[in-house]
């Protein structure tokens, strides 16, 4: 299935190639057929040309809509391929099935060669290969390679260069020669039926004998071998290059003299060559390099440029070895094993996420690209297939490479002091993978000169196919079966980092002791060198000899510090710049864990409750600025000042924070510069407005609630918080009496006509807190009953604010769906729901941005306690049991002081008359006109208030702490 | 050179040293001429001064304790070849078939501990590892801060919670290291 979907998008590709193909002739027809004069001279700009005869001729009026492919043609071609290739990437990694068995490399070839057969028999012309050597060398190949070198473990690569060097001189020019004599000698016997000249067959031998990087990266990356047979192989692909190219170079300038002509002078020269064209290479990239480092110790002013020094230098070194026919792979791989640290220490911490992410981009899309175009190459009829000739091309390449590994390794073991083994042997030989540069390769040779280049180029890709395929599947499965040592990725802990230099130090020592010129006294010596001349020259600041002490270091404590913040999620809210509604309520939370801010609030809530949350709400805010040190949250301590709280009071009164109309995104714009803070800003903004709404509606708590009891588990577990249910059941409340405030502003606003009955100065707001005996069902309706209202609404809330403090008890109840007692009219109330936009629902944001683990775990519990649900409820029953089990919390609009005083009405027992009586009348009143629910189930006031309701009950033996603080609060109200 | 310093051993010496340090032969009488072109004073024994002398020695940050670690076998201030060779032999690769003490992965750790442990109280303290650093690291960087490395260094390998590394729980930080590989070096025969 995946299969024909895939096929799908690559016959939409060739759509898309064809019809851009026939565009240009479209318009051509187009043209004539409204007699436009075409001008002899239409292969480029035909499409511009009518153009001109249109003004001459004064017949058309300027077009409303003209077609002018020829233009774009390139570049959107260009861009088409890539969104294929990536594309088909995508693709793969949908399909595990399909990615674990085969290397995504086979994969690319198959879609470009389905890809390729399409547009085969699509455009009747000859089918160019996107693949031209040019386009491989100079767009395709660099990134990959600098990809390469920039992340190149500099350590391992030095340790074994040697070894590595080995390999890729000895070992290449062994296999080319071989190849190639024994494919001429072979020729001689006349199997082939055609003639094979020498110079021919060593020229093909030496293309076909490089290991290639590009492919053997790809299957490497996958297989995850150790890092030792990682960089001998990997290293040796790179370095191999230079003998590649020499090798090529040669064979084809010999091939052109001709056998006969060729003096020993040239033979000399070829080999001099070679030193000129490695050593060159070298030398290019690593003053480039060096020259990367130093201009990036002058960019701090201008961060945003940093990252293009990097790509554009290294480009340029690899340009710049081109240029002297030098090995271009050589000078840019060299230039970012040498940029690597220098630039690293200079460049930001962002610049280098950017580098990284960019290189790594760059070099993936790159890599799809190159074998989707082989597997789009392939398919041309410019074949020549010769059986006997592409079998025992394979048969040899494969062969030698054995005989050449075998050899060679126990030739490096004798210098080496971790030994190859049999099986690393093994994996050494299986991995030498051709792929692109020997096509590329192949494609440059002149047909002129080498008759037998499309012989060659057939071979070729049946080679790579035979390695990338065959081997490339195979690899993994043997790798496992021969068990391998695996790579195990990990990031150094400190005591390691430390021992390991410190070994380091030991064994450059012991080397001086015994008087040799090891690697470790090498390395010792450089290090020396680079400390003392290198990095003062290239480092901005300069930290000493062991930068990557310090490095891991810092590396270790930022990510302890993530992880501790990842694992305390709670805490994050002491961090400005993620303050959020949630935020608030969290400190809230912690804020009452601290014993003697717990006995506080309740002292301050046995005068004034509401001012006990206010004062609460103002120690978050202060919190956020003043606890980023503090991360504990056992340590946190309160002390409000006067100016804090009368801060909260203001806040509270002007609580337009929460749904201010959010704020321009930008804040500042410089084109050279990106300004975090510009951003973050209008995160927070944006996420305390979303956290409003969202806790506003308490839909998610309830869809969320229902899940989590669906899974028996909870959405986000925080293992290092232990939910302390008093605080919980805290900070519930004091949500919920927000909650309400808004919800009856809302409300009144919506609807005029059943509120502000008593409109007047006088005028507050009554909040309820009141149990009923329920069940837990019910309260599943409860919890999302409190947003029966439009949550549009909530924008417009901070011009209703005025309108609001003024308002009267509100008739909130009156209009809400509970009250009617039949069960359809409620479940038509959470289709309404549905309005909400669907980043309210949005669970990627909820995990993230939740209020907090208080508030999901609190999910786990019925939502009975809710104080809206309670509220709601209360204003149905009857007066007796509102009385009993009530907390009444008014706000009372002092006639005299705009800032609001605020009042405690009573304790349930005795309600204090007056205002309760009035809103309660009034309540009534509205309420009046709307069935109450019948009371089956509420006891008598002293029941309900001695033993708890039913829900309560269970509560209490699902979380005995919970409900008796609870209990405890409201006893204190 | 070698030859004549060669004859300076004698077999029966050559075969206990051997037995004792698992080296060759070819090994000892080779690394025997480099200890005789160290001892300036041909006196048969190395002192420290004779250690330091050598320039690169002298300036690898970790010298000092390096050339401690050659006297620390011995009594006196000074070392002769077999002791010599004692030390020299905890850096032997391992191979799998023969296992001498000496250059057992406990041994070059072991080896390695002592670097840290001045007093000898098989404990690396915080100031025995703040030593260390400050040698290595150098002088740019500031007091403060490598303490603040060596605390969190010691932190983190801290099992039993006293503020030290034990030889235990060196060995234990170090476990994912290739100690084998790391510690090693190819004596050429």
């Amino acid at each position: 299935m995946r299969g024909a979907a895939l096929a799908v998008l690559a016959l939409a590709a060739v759509v898309a190639v064809g019809a851009a193909n026939n565009v240009p002739h479209l318009t051509q027809n187009l043209a004539s057929q409204r007699g436009y004069e075409l001008v002899e001279d239409q292969s480029a700009s035909s499409t511009e040309e009518p153009a001109g005869g249109n003004h001459k001729k004064d017949h058309d009026r300027y077009p409303v809509f003209s077609v002018e492919f020829a233009r774009v043609e390139t570049p959107f071609i260009i861009g088409l391929w890539i969104f294929c290739a990536s594309l088909a990437k995508i693709g793969f990694h949908m399909t595990p099935k399909l990615s674990k068995m085969f290397p995504e490399s086979c994969l690319l070839i198959v879609v470009g060669v389905v890809i390729g057969v399409l547009l085969f028999h699509t455009s009747s012309g000859v089918q160019v290969s996107p693949l031209t050597p040019d386009t491989f060398f100079l767009y395709l190949l660099p990134p990959i390679i600098l990809d390469a070198g920039y992340f190149m473990p500099n350590r391992l690569f030095f340790d074994h260069l040697g070894t590595i060097l080995l390999f890729a001189v000895v070992g290449t020019i062994f296999n080319a020669i071989a190849i190639g004599t024994s494919l001429w000698a072979v020729g001689q016997s006349g199997l082939f039926e055609f003639d094979t000249p020498i110079l021919d067959m060593m020229l093909f031998g030496s293309l076909v004998s490089a290991v290639d990087p590009v492919a053997v990266l790809a299957v490497f990356e996958e297989i995850h071998v150790n890092e030792i047979l990682y960089i001998v192989v990997f290293g040796e692909s790179l370095l191999n290059d230079a003998v590649t190219v020499v090798l090529y170079h040669m064979f084809e300038a010999y091939s052109e003299m001709g056998p006969a002509n060729i003096l020993p002078v040239d033979v000399a020269s070829g080999i001099a060559s070679f030193f000129v064209v490695a050593l060159g290479g070298t030398v290019i990239g690593v003053i480039w390099g060096f020259l990367t480092g130093f201009v990036t110790r002058f960019t701090h002013q201008v961060r945003v440029i940093e990252p293009i020094f990097i790509f554009v230098m290294a480009y340029l070194a690899y340009l710049n070895a081109e240029i002297f026919h030098m090995s271009g792979i050589l000078a840019i791989t060299f230039c970012g094993i040498t940029m690597k640290n220098y630039v690293e220490a200079n460049i930001s911490h962002k610049s280098h996420t950017t580098v990284k992410y960019a290189m790594k981009m760059l070099s993936s899309s790159c890599e799809t690209v190159i074998f989707m175009f082989l597997g789009v190459a392939t398919v041309n009829n410019a074949h020549s297939w010769n059986t006997w000739f592409v079998l025992l091309t394979v048969l040899f390449c494969t062969v030698y490479r054995f005989i050449g590994v075998m050899i060679l390794a126990s030739l490096a073991n004798k210098f080496r002091l971790h030994q190859l083994n049999g099986v690393e042997k093994f994996v050494m030989s299986y991995g030498g993978l051709r792929g692109a540069v020997a096509f590329a390769l192949v494609l440059l040779i002149d047909k002129k000169i080498v008759n037998l280049q499309p012989h060659f180029v057939t071979t070729t890709i049946a080679v790579i196919y035979f390695t990338v395929f065959f081997q490339g599947i195979t690899i993994k499965p043997l790798v496992r079966i021969l068990n391998v040592k695996r790579a195990e990725k990990r990031k150094p802990t400190m005591n390691e980092r430390i021992h390991e230099k410190l070994m380091d130090h030991i064994m450059a020592g012991l080397e001086d002791v015994l008087g040799r010129h090891g690697n470790y006294h090498v390395r010792d010596r450089f290090k020396r060198f680079d400390t003392k001349y290198i990095r003062p020259w290239l480092i901005r600041d300069n930290k000493g000899a062991e930068p990557k002490i310090l490095e891991t270091y810092s590396k270790l404590t930022m990510k302890e510090a993530m992880e501790y913040m990842r694992r305390n999620a709670s805490t994050i809210a002491a961090f400005p710049g993620t303050e959020s509604m949630s935020t608030l309520f969290r400190n809230c939370t912690q804020t009452n864990m601290d014993a003697r801010w717990g006995s506080g609030v309740r002292r301050a809530q046995n005068d004034d409750p509401l001012f006990a949350a206010l004062a609460q709400d103002s120690f978050s805010f202060t919190q956020l600025d003043s606890s980023v040190q503090n991360l504990d949250m056992q340590e946190l301590e309160y002390n409000p000042s006067k100016k804090d709280l009368t801060d909260a009071k203001i806040h509270h009164l002007l609580s337009e924070e929460l749904c201010k109309p959010r704020r321009h995104r930008r804040l500042s714009y410089s084109r050279h510069a990106v300004n975090d803070r510009d951003l973050s800003t209008q995160e927070v903004n944006y996420k305390m407005h979303m956290n409003m709404r969202h806790i506003i509606s308490g839909k998610h708590h309830h869809k969320r609630s229902k899940k989590l009891n669906k899974e028996g588990k909870p959405h986000v577990s925080f293992p290092g918080i232990t939910q302390n249910g008093s605080v919980k059941q805290f900070t519930h409340d004091y949500i919920n009496e927000m909650l309400e405030e808004s919800d009856s502003n809302d409300v009144d606003e919506a609807r005029p006509s059943t509120s502000g009955l008593n409109d007047g100065p006088e005028g507050g707001i009554v909040f309820t807190a009141k149990s009923t005996p329920t069940n837990t069902d019910e309260a599943v309706v409860h919890t999302e009953d409190p947003h029966p209202k439009d949550p549009g609404k909530r924008s417009s809330r901070a011009d209703s604010e005025e309108e609001a403090v003024h308002v009267t008890p509100t008739a909130t109840e009156t209009v809400l769906p509970w009250k009617r007692d039949d069960e359809a009219e409620q479940c038509t109330f959470p289709l309404k729901q549905q309005e909400f936009p669907g980043w309210c629902s949005n669970k990627e944001y909820l995990a993230y941005n939740s209020p907090s683990s208080t508030f999901l775990g609190g999910l786990d519990q019925p939502k009975v306690a809710s104080v809206i649900g309670l509220f709601r409820r209360e204003s149905t029953v009857d007066q007796e049991m509102a009385r009993a089990d009530a907390a009444i919390l008014v706000i009372e609009e002092c006639p005299a002081s705009p800032v609001p005083s605020v009042v405690v009405c009573g304790t349930p027992p005795a309600p204090p008359k007056r205002p309760s009586s009035a809103r309660r009348g009034s309540l009534l009143e509205l309420g009046a006109s709307v069935d109450p629910i019948p009371e089956e189930e509420a006891g008598t006031p002293e029941s309900s208030a001695n033993k708890s309701p039913p829900w309560a009950q269970r509560r209490r033996r699902k979380q005995g702490a919970c409900s008796s603080s609870y209990e405890d609060f409201r006893s204190n109200v | 050179m070698g030859n004549t310093s060669s004859l300076l051993l004698r077999e029966d010496e050559i075969a206990q040293i051997q037995e004792k340090t698992g080296f060759t032969p070819n090994q000892i009488e080779r690394l025997y001429s480099r200890f005789t072109s160290l001892d300036r004073g041909n006196c048969g024994t190395l002192s420290r001064e004779d250690l330091l002398r050598i320039p690169e020695l002298a300036i690898n940050p970790l010298g000092d304790r390096i050339v401690h670690a050659f006297f620390q076998e011995g009594t006196g201030d000074s070392i002769n070849f077999l002791q010599f060779m004692q030390v020299l032999a905890h850096f032997r690769p391992i191979k799998k078939n023969k296992d001498l003490k000496l250059n057992s992965r406990e041994q070059k750790l072991k080896f390695a501990f002592k670097m840290y442990d001045l007093d000898s109280d098989g404990k690396i303290s915080r100031d025995e590892l703040l030593a260390i650093l400050q040698m290595m690291v150098g002088s740019n960087i500031s007091e403060e801060q490598l303490t603040s490395i060596a605390e969190r260094t010691i932190f983190e390998a801290d099992q039993d919670g006293d503020q030290m590394i034990s030889f235990a729980e060196f060995c234990n930080a170090l476990e994912r290291t290739d100690v084998e590989q790391k510690m090693s070096i190819r004596f050429l025969n």
